[in-house]
Parts: structure tokens; sequence; C-alpha cells
């Protein structure tokens, strides 16, 4: 298909020669145009977020956009208001354990709903996918009754738990799982392999990037959940690093500033983790299994 | 993998015995609990309430705990719906256009204060906020008691001084700005088209309200929303007052001296000195009134005040906490008000030095005692639950204030639809 779409274009080419070529060019300075403009507007954000970080608040109220001498002293201010050490600690604990525990949950979700047949499997999968559409904020007081009786108010397992079984995550991974030979599976069985060691063995290795790009927005999602986390932790101690930041911004003399700094601190795990996964995250994105 | 699953059960079991002795540690302490959304400003002013209150009663302690202001109000609201009463604190700070909803929406979550603790101490009108049926429930804390600040060179340069901007309406406010945009290039104030909060200080100063005493919406008829409606839409039309989208851009604007004043609460004192080069050029008025048979140059923005819950454990230290230091340490008010910038309401603590003293940054006008003077002019009105919901009605009309072809009685007309809507 691809190919004589391609063969036609070229012929089509050859014939209008030049005009063509004109054409091309005003096309992709257009696509090129429109391209920076996007590209613009998903960095202005973070150059304001930084050049902020290095001015007063003063200075950043009445637009300064250049980079200025402050930064030092504004990560003083951060560190001096903010319990760095306890929200990173609390912020990654609940971040890791979720996102072990999500993808955990959520690949084994998917591979059973792709692998296995049963009756009722898509009318499941449809309910499921109906779920979705509920706002999170009509299930907060159920939740909050339900993690009050199981005692775990104010809990790590509390913010973690009502995640784990995210339904989007399933959905992906079985998108996913399609791509995944079933020869290899009937192969596996042929050697004996029983169905968890299907799984872990030969499933998981192949999904590798899928697995790393559901890590990423796993990881993302829990790092940056606010609303639940705000409702069920009640303590300084338990404060995760979006609960801090946002009081920040809350203050009737907002120190804008600092406000930038803890912005970035905030940022900067999201960026690291995708960084170091990107090659794997671009692959997960475009199918896993080749 | 059983290896790996012993490990696991292993740090699970850590994990859930430190949790559950960290409970055990806060519940056997004396320990007050607040919930509060500024650390450097109500948070900062409960510490040091805390610190004067354990010098007599060393076992006491207390723990600010900080949220988001909204974030605070939606989980407070979570947890009371919810009827789980584990972990609310003693002490919890809600702001004043909240009160009602708060109060009404769950009967007896809330101790009623005034049953302990004398509230003719406390400004009549921030009383009068917290209470239902005549029972009180908050000791009021902050005022938002409004004042006029402006740059006094700025308007010096068109000729004005303070007696011009003493005791007059917004009508004369509209002037004065044609005068200063046309002498000087700079715009008098800027008006938010984000949010419509403008209306509400012009509104209380008439002595009226979105709302009646009994609740119900008092927008149709009522002259002093008519005349809120007007003249935000003059505002907003005319060329000679700025527009601002969001409070960045709000305060940004008068920061960098983009526009010549703001009206606003005496909170916003603090972001006024934060741009210490202006030190010596501005000025505090009184705020203008809408022209109307009962207005005064007096009004309310903001502020909030400490409710306890009926559910907490220390209930009765938190009360008597309250009542000695919030309730009778004037010293403390003198204190917080230098510290924090807070403005308390306890009447007894004007006469206090701090109160009395004058400010250099304000030209050394003694701007507390002007403030502490309004504070007990402002008229006291129901604030009743749709506040916000009344705000929004507002700003869905903020295009057709902003084109001004629609007549005042039609736009009026249709926020009071869209409040009856979204209120019944």
């Amino acid at each position: 298909m691809t190919d004589s779409t391609s063969t036609l274009a070229a012929s089509a080419a050859r014939r209008t020669g030049g005009n063509m070529n004109w054409l091309r060019h005003v096309k992709s300075a257009f696509a090129y145009a429109l391209l920076a403009l996007a590209a613009f507007v998903s960095i202005f954000p973070f150059f304001w977020m930084i050049v902020g970080a290095t001015n007063t608040s003063a200075q950043i109220s009445t637009g300064k956009a250049s980079f200025g001498d402050q930064l030092l002293i504004n990560i003083a201010n951060f560190l001096d208001q903010v319990d760095v050490v306890r929200i990173t600690i609390n912020s990654l604990i609940i971040a890791g354990a979720g996102t072990v525990a999500t993808l955990l949950v959520t690949s084994l979700a998917g591979y059973a709903f792709e692998i296995f047949r049963s009756k009722f499997r898509e009318r499941i999968f449809a309910a499921m996918l109906l779920m979705l559409s509920i706002p999170f904020a009509a299930l907060m007081i159920p939740l909050f009754v339900m993690m009050s009786r199981f005692g775990l108010i104010n809990t790590y397992q509390a913010v973690i738990l009502p995640t784990v079984a995210w339904i989007f995550m399933i959905f992906y991974f079985r998108q996913a799982t399609k791509a995944f030979p079933t020869e290899l599976r009937d192969a596996a069985k042929i050697d004996g392999l029983k169905e968890w060691q299907i799984f872990a063995y030969v499933y998981f290795p192949v999904m590798r990037s899928t697995y790393a790009a559901a890590a990423i927005i796993a990881f993302m999602q829990h790092w940056n959940n606010y609303l639940w986390p705000l409702i069920v932790l009640q303590t300084n101690d338990m404060m995760t690093v979006t609960l801090v930041v946002a009081t920040l911004n809350s203050a009737y003399t907002p120190d804008f500033g600092v406000i930038m700094v803890s912005a970035i601190f905030a940022t900067l795990p999201t960026l690291i983790i995708f960084f170091v996964l990107q090659r794997l995250f671009v692959q997960g994105l475009l199918g896993s299994v080749k | 993998m059983p290896k790996l699953s012993k490990g696991w059960r292993r740090s699970l079991g850590v994990a859930v015995s430190s949790v559950s002795m960290l409970a055990v540690t806060s519940a056997l302490a004396e320990t007050v609990t607040v919930w509060c959304w500024d650390p450097n400003f109500n948070g900062a002013t409960m510490e040091e309430a805390a610190a004067r209150f354990q010098a007599a009663n060393p076992d006491f302690d207390l723990e600010v705990v900080i949220f988001e202001r909204e974030g605070l109000e939606q989980k407070l609201q979570t947890q009371l719906a919810s009827g789980v009463m584990d972990g609310l604190p003693d002490i919890v700070l809600i702001e004043d256009y909240s009160a009602q909803k708060f109060l009404l929406s769950y009967p007896g979550a809330f101790e009623p204060l005034g049953n302990h603790i004398d509230m003719s101490k406390f400004a009549q009108y921030k009383v009068d906020i917290a209470s239902v049926d005549g029972t009180a429930y908050s000791l009021p804390f902050d005022s938002g008691v409004t004042g006029w600040f402006y740059r006094t060179d700025i308007l010096a340069e068109a000729g004005y001084s303070h007696e011009d901007l003493v005791d007059i309406t917004w009508d004369e406010v509209l002037e004065m700005a044609e005068t200063v945009y046309e002498t000087t290039g700079v715009q008098l104030m800027s008006v938010g088209v984000d949010s419509a909060t403008a209306t509400r200080p012009m509104m209380q100063g008439a002595g009226s309200w979105y709302f009646d005493a009994d609740g119900n919406p008092n927008l149709v008829g009522n002259p002093a929303f008519a005349a809120s409606v007007e003249t935000y839409g003059e505002l907003l039309r005319s060329e000679a007052i700025d527009k601002s989208n969001g409070w960045n851009d709000y305060t940004g604007a008068f920061l960098s001296g983009e526009v010549a004043s703001v009206v606003s609460g005496v909170w916003m004192t603090a972001t006024v000195k934060s741009n210490q080069d202006l030190a010596g050029n501005w000025g505090v008025a009184p705020v203008p009134r809408l022209d109307l048979e009962g207005a005064v140059n007096a009004s309310n923005t903001g502020g909030s005040s400490w409710y306890v819950l009926s559910s907490a454990p220390q209930k009765d230290l938190a009360i008597e906490f309250l009542d000695t230091i919030w309730g009778g340490d004037i010293d403390f008010y003198q204190k917080i008000l230098v510290d924090q910038g807070a403005f308390g309401s306890l009447l007894a603590a004007r006469e206090g030095p701090a109160f009395q003293a004058s400010d250099d940054f304000f030209g050394g006008q003694p701007v507390w005692a002007n403030f502490s003077t309004w504070m007990s002019e402002i008229p006291g009105v129901n604030y009743g639950i749709f506040s916000y919901e009344a705000d929004n009605a507002i700003q869905a009309s903020i295009p057709d204030l902003t084109d001004g072809s629609k007549p005042t009685e039609q736009i009026v007309e249709d926020i009071n639809n869209q409040v009856n809507q979204l209120v019944m």
C-alpha cells in the first residue's frame, strides 16, 4: 500500500517537474513555521521557569525575562521553607512503589485480557473503559470511607492502592499485547513453561520497551498526583512534593522566585527518568514487537 | 521467586509497623493540630501564639499543617461529607466567604465558640460572618478591611493629594482616572477580567450582599448590586483603567508602576511593600463608596477565621489556647502585625503601640490606626453559601459589561437567572 502510494507520488513529481518542487518548499516552510511555533509554546514555560528561578519575586511580577543573580538566594529560601529530604523521600516511595505495583497489575491484566478468551471478556473490558469516564471527584468520598475502614488514612498504601489498577494502563498493555506473537507463547508452552513463566521469561523481555514507556507514564502520574494525596494524607511528615509546591502558590505574598525553584525541583525526577528511558519510550509508543 | 516474596513481605512489615508507630506517638502527645494555608502568614502567627501559650503550659505542643487554601477546603469538605473524623485537626482556618457554606452544610461539625469565648471582644462584622442563628462559631482572625493604596508621586503629578482621595465615590474615581491618565499617561488602577471580585467590596461598603439575611439571592431590585455592576462595567470600559488577567498580572501592575493605585484588603500591605524601591511613594486612603444612601467609605475583602471541630481530640485545650492568646494577648497582636502584617480582629489590640505606629514606607502615615478606624465602620453582611457562584455569574457577564450596549437592568437579570440556576 505505502509502496504504491510513494511510486504514484514520485511519478506525479516527475510529470509536474519544477512546479512541484516550488510547492514542496512552500509546504515545508509552512510546516517548519508551524513546528517552530509549537516548539516555542512548549519550551517557553520551561524557559520562564528557569529564568524566573534566577530573579526576585518583584522582578518576576514585573515581567523580567532575562537571567538574574538570585538563583542561590531563591534556592536557599526554598531549602529554608521546605523539608526537601522528607517530601522527596515520600514522593519517591509513593511514585516508586506505585509505578512498580501499577506495572505489575496492569500488565498482567492487559496480558490476560488479550491472551485468554472468555464469553464475557469484551463486555467486562467495555465496562472498564466506561468507568474511565467517571470523574475522580465522584469516587473520593466512598474511597475515603473505604481507606478509613482499612485503617489506612495518612499512609503510603492509601495513596498508592487506588491507582494500582489504572484502567488506562490496562488498556495500553492490552493494545501492546496485540502485537505479541502467539507463536512465541505456543513455542514456550511446548517447551513446558507454565503461564506465569511465559509471562515472566518470554512476555516481559519481549515487551521491554512497552514497560519502559508505561513506567514513565505511571511514574509521572504518581509523582504529579495531587488531589488524592491531598485528601488522604494528614500530617507534615507524610507531605509529598506536589502538595508542598501547591502551598507555596497559595501564600498571600507568594515568593515567585522560590515557586520557580520548587517547580524545577518537582519537574526534575520526571525529566531524568524520561531521558534515561527515552530511547525505549519512543520504541514503546511505536510498538514493542517488530 | 519465593526469596523475593519473602523480602517483600519483610519490607512491607517494616513499613506497616513504622507507620503504626507514628500514629501511636502522635496520639500520645498533648498536641493541638492546626490546618491553615500560608506558612509565612497565618501559619507563622499560630506558631507565635503557640510559643506564648507554651510559656505558661510547658506540656502544650502545636503542629501546624499547611495545605493550599482551595485544597484545604476540598479536603475538609470531603472528610466532613464522608463522616469519618479520623485525622481531622483540632483547629482549622476557613476563609470568611466560605464560612456559612461549612456551618450550614455540616451542622454539629464545628464547636460553637460563642458559648466559651466572649465574642464582644472582636470586631462585630467578623463575628456576624461566622454566626448561625445568633450563635458564633469562629474565633475571628485576620480582617480584610479594605484600603486604597496609591502612589503619592504619580497622583501629585496629576494634581491630587491625600485629601482628594478621602470620602469620595466611585464616579469621582473614574473622573480622577481620566485626569491622571491624560496628565501622566499612567492608568489609575487595575481591574481583573479573569475574576469578578471587584464588586464585593463595593457591595459590602453599601451594607448589602448578593444574598439577603435568609440566604436568598438579592440581585434584582437591589440598588447596591445594580450600582456595583454598573461601576464594574464602567471600570472595564474606561481606557484610563488597566485590565489584568490573573493574580501575577494584577500585583505586577502596581509593583512595576504600570498603574498608580490598588484597592484591596489590608493583607495586600506586605505585597505592596515587597518593592522597597518605591518606599516613601505610597499612601493609603479609605476606599471609595457607591453613590447610594447609607454607603460608607469602609469595606472588606477576604479575611479568615479559626474554627474548632466538635470531634477534636484536644477540643478543650484548643479552646483554652484560642481564648488565652487570640482572645486576650494584646502584645501578641502587636507582634504578628509587625512580623507578619497580620491585622487581627481583637478590638483591644488597636490600642497597642504597633497599631499606633506610623510607617515611613507610606510617607509616615499612621496606616494601622487608619485601618483600625475603617474596620470599626465596616457594615456587617451575611455572605451566605454561594458567594463564589455569584462571582462566577458576574464573570460570565464580563463580555456584556465590556461591550456596554446592554442596559444594566438586563445584565442584572441575566446574572440573577444564572445564580438561581446554580443555587436552586
